[in-house]
C-alpha cells in the first residue's frame, strides 16, 4: 500500500484540524484548539481497486503562507488550501499562495477548500458557489457535508 | 477691701492648684497620643518592634505549636486520599528513580565494557574466563549484561516528506507511519531552529529510549534502543545502517517496501551487536 503526504495550510481559525477531525474520526468540537507547530494524522482511504494511506500533516493557521517552516512543506504529494466562506480575507491571497506552493515545492496537485458551508443561509449556496467558483469544493467539517468526498477524490487524483 | 467673688477666686486657686496641674498634665498626655496614634508613622514607630518581637517569638514557636497540628492534618488527608497521592507522586517518583538507576548502570556498564573490550565473549564459562583474564569481578559483567542495549526498532524513512519506507521492530508499537512523521517532524524542526550549524540532528533521548538518527541521501534510518546506549553499539549501530544503506543502492529497492523490510529483517538477524 502506497503512503502520501498531504499537508493543510490556510489562515487561522478557518477549520483545518476539524477539517481533518472529521475525516479521520468523523468527529467535531465547537471548542477551538490553535494548532502550535504541526499534527500529524493518518487515514487509509480505499478505493475500488486501489488502498492509500493518507498522512496529514496539519500545520498551525498563517495569514503569509511564507511562514510556514519549509521543512515541514518539503516531499509533499499534494496541498489542501483550506478557507473559510464566510471570512473573505482567508481566500483573498489563495493565487498567489497557490504561486508561491507550485514554485517552491514541486508541481503537485493543490485543492483549494471552502470551509464552513454551513454557515451559508439556506438558498444561497448555489448563488454563493458561483461567487467562489475559483475554489475546488465547498465542505462543512460541522456537518460533513463533502469532506469524504473531498478526501477521495485527492486520493484518486494522487495515485493516477 | 475684697469682694467676695474675688475671694471665693483665690479660695479656688488655694484648693484646686494641684487638680488643676494633673488635669494639664493628662491633657497634654491625651494630645500626644491623639497625634501619635493619627500619624501613620509615628504609631508604626511604636507599634512595629513590638509585633516583630510577637511574630518572631511566633516563628520559634511554630514547631512546638502547630507542628503537631500540621503533621496530623497532612497525615489525616494523606489517609483519605491515598490513591490520589501515590497517583501524583509516583509517575515523579518512579521516573527519577528510573532515570537514576539507568544511568548508573550506564556508568557502570560502561567502565565494565572498557576493562573486558579485548577479551573474548561468551556465557557462563566464557564469563568466568573473562573475569579470570580481565581483573573485573564476575558480578560486575552479569550486572553489565543486564543492562544491555537492545535494538527494538528500525525505520527507514523518506527525508522531507516523512514516508516510511520500510521497517522492523521486535515488539508492537503504535502505528509506525505516524512515528515516522512525527520523527520528520522533530528533525526538521530542531535543524530549522539551528540551521547556522548545518548539522542533522543525530539522536532524540526520550525516556529509557534512545534513538538514533542516521541521515543518507535520500532517507534517513531511525533506530530505537532501549538500555545503555554505548559509544561503542553507536559504532556498531552506524556500521549496520551503512551495509543497509549499500545493499539498498545495491538492489536499487528504496522504493519497494516488501523488499526493504526483507532485507532488514535479513540483515537484523545476522547482524550481531556485541552488546545484546
Amino acid at each position: 500500500m502506497s503512503s502520501k503526504k498531504i499537508v493543510i495550510v490556510g489562515s487561522f481559525g478557518v477549520g483545518k484540524t476539524s477539517l481533518i477531525r472529521r475525516f479521520v474520526d468523523d468527529t467535531f468540537s465547537e471548542d477551538y484548539k490553535v494548532t502550535i507547530g504541526v499534527h500529524i494524522l493518518k487515514k487509509t482511504v480505499q478505493l475500488q481497486d486501489h488502498d492509500i494511506n493518507l498522512i496529514i500533516w496539519d500545520t498551525e493557521g498563517t495569514d503569509e503562507i511564507e511562514e510556514i517552516r519549509t521543512s515541514y512543506l518539503l516531499g509533499t504529494h499534494g496541498f489542501i488550501y483550506v478557507s473559510d466562506v464566510t471570512r473573505p480575507k482567508t481566500y483573498e491571497k489563495i493565487d498567489e499562495h497557490k504561486q508561491y506552493l507550485s514554485k517552491n515545492f514541486g508541481n503537485v496537485p493543490i485543492f483549494t477548500v471552502g470551509n464552513k458551508s454551513d454557515l451559508l443561509p439556506k438558498g444561497s449556496i448555489s448563488q454563493k458557489k458561483e461567487e467562489l467558483d475559483f475554489l475546488d469544493i465547498l465542505v462543512s467539517a460541522k456537518e460533513g457535508n463533502n469532506v469524504q468526498r473531498l478526501f477521495e477524490k485527492i486520493a484518486k487524483i494522487l495515485i493516477s | 477691701m475684697i469682694n467676695q467673688d474675688d475671694k471665693l477666686d483665690l479660695l479656688r486657686t488655694l484648693l484646686l492648684t494641684d487638680d488643676r496641674q494633673l488635669t494639664e498634665s493628662i491633657s497634654k498626655k491625651i494630645s500626644l497620643l491623639e497625634e501619635t496614634i493619627r500619624e501613620r508613622e509615628k504609631l508604626s514607630a511604636k507599634v512595629s518592634p513590638i509585633i516583630k518581637e510577637e511574630l518572631e517569638t511566633f516563628a520559634l514557636n511554630i514547631p512546638d505549636q502547630l507542628g503537631p497540628v500540621i503533621t496530623q492534618t497532612l497525615k489525616k488527608q494523606i489517609e483519605e486520599s491515598k490513591d490520589q497521592v501515590v497517583e501524583a507522586l509516583y509517575p515523579i517518583l518512579g521516573k527519577m528513580i528510573k532515570k537514576y538507576i539507568s544511568n548508573e548502570i550506564k556508568l557502570l556498564s560502561e567502565n565494565v565494557d572498557n576493562a573486558t573490550k579485548d577479551v573474548f565473549s561468551g556465557r557462563a564459562i566464557k564469563r568466568k574466563l573473562k573475569a579470570l583474564f580481565s581483573g573485573v569481578k564476575e558480578n560486575e559483567i552479569i550486572l553489565s549484561n543486564l543492562a544491555k542495549a537492545e535494538v527494538e526498532q528500525i525505520f527507514v524513512i523518506e527525508k522531507g516528506s516523512g514516508i516510511l519506507l520500510g521497517s522492523y521492530q521486535t515488539k508492537e508499537t503504535v502505528d509506525e507511519d505516524m512515528i515516522s512523521g512525527m520523527l520528520t517532524a522533530i528533525k526538521a524542526f530542531v535543524e530549522d531552529a539551528f540551521k547556522e550549524t548545518q548539522h542533522d540532528l543525530q539522536s532524540i533521548e526520550y525516556d529509557l529510549y534512545e534513538i538514533h538518527l542516521h541521515s543518507f541521501h535520500k532517507y534517513y534510518i531511525a533506530s530505537a534502543v532501549s538500555g545503555t546506549f554505548t559509544e561503542r553499539l553507536e559504532n556498531e549501530l552506524e556500521d549496520f545502517n551503512l551495509e543497509i544503506s549499500q545493499e539498498i543502492s545495491k538492489r536499487n529497492i528504496i522504493y519497494d517496501r516488501t523488499k526493504l523490510e526483507n532485507l532488514l529483517l535479513d540483515k537484523f538477524k545476522s547482524y550481531k551487536f556485541t552488546e545484546e
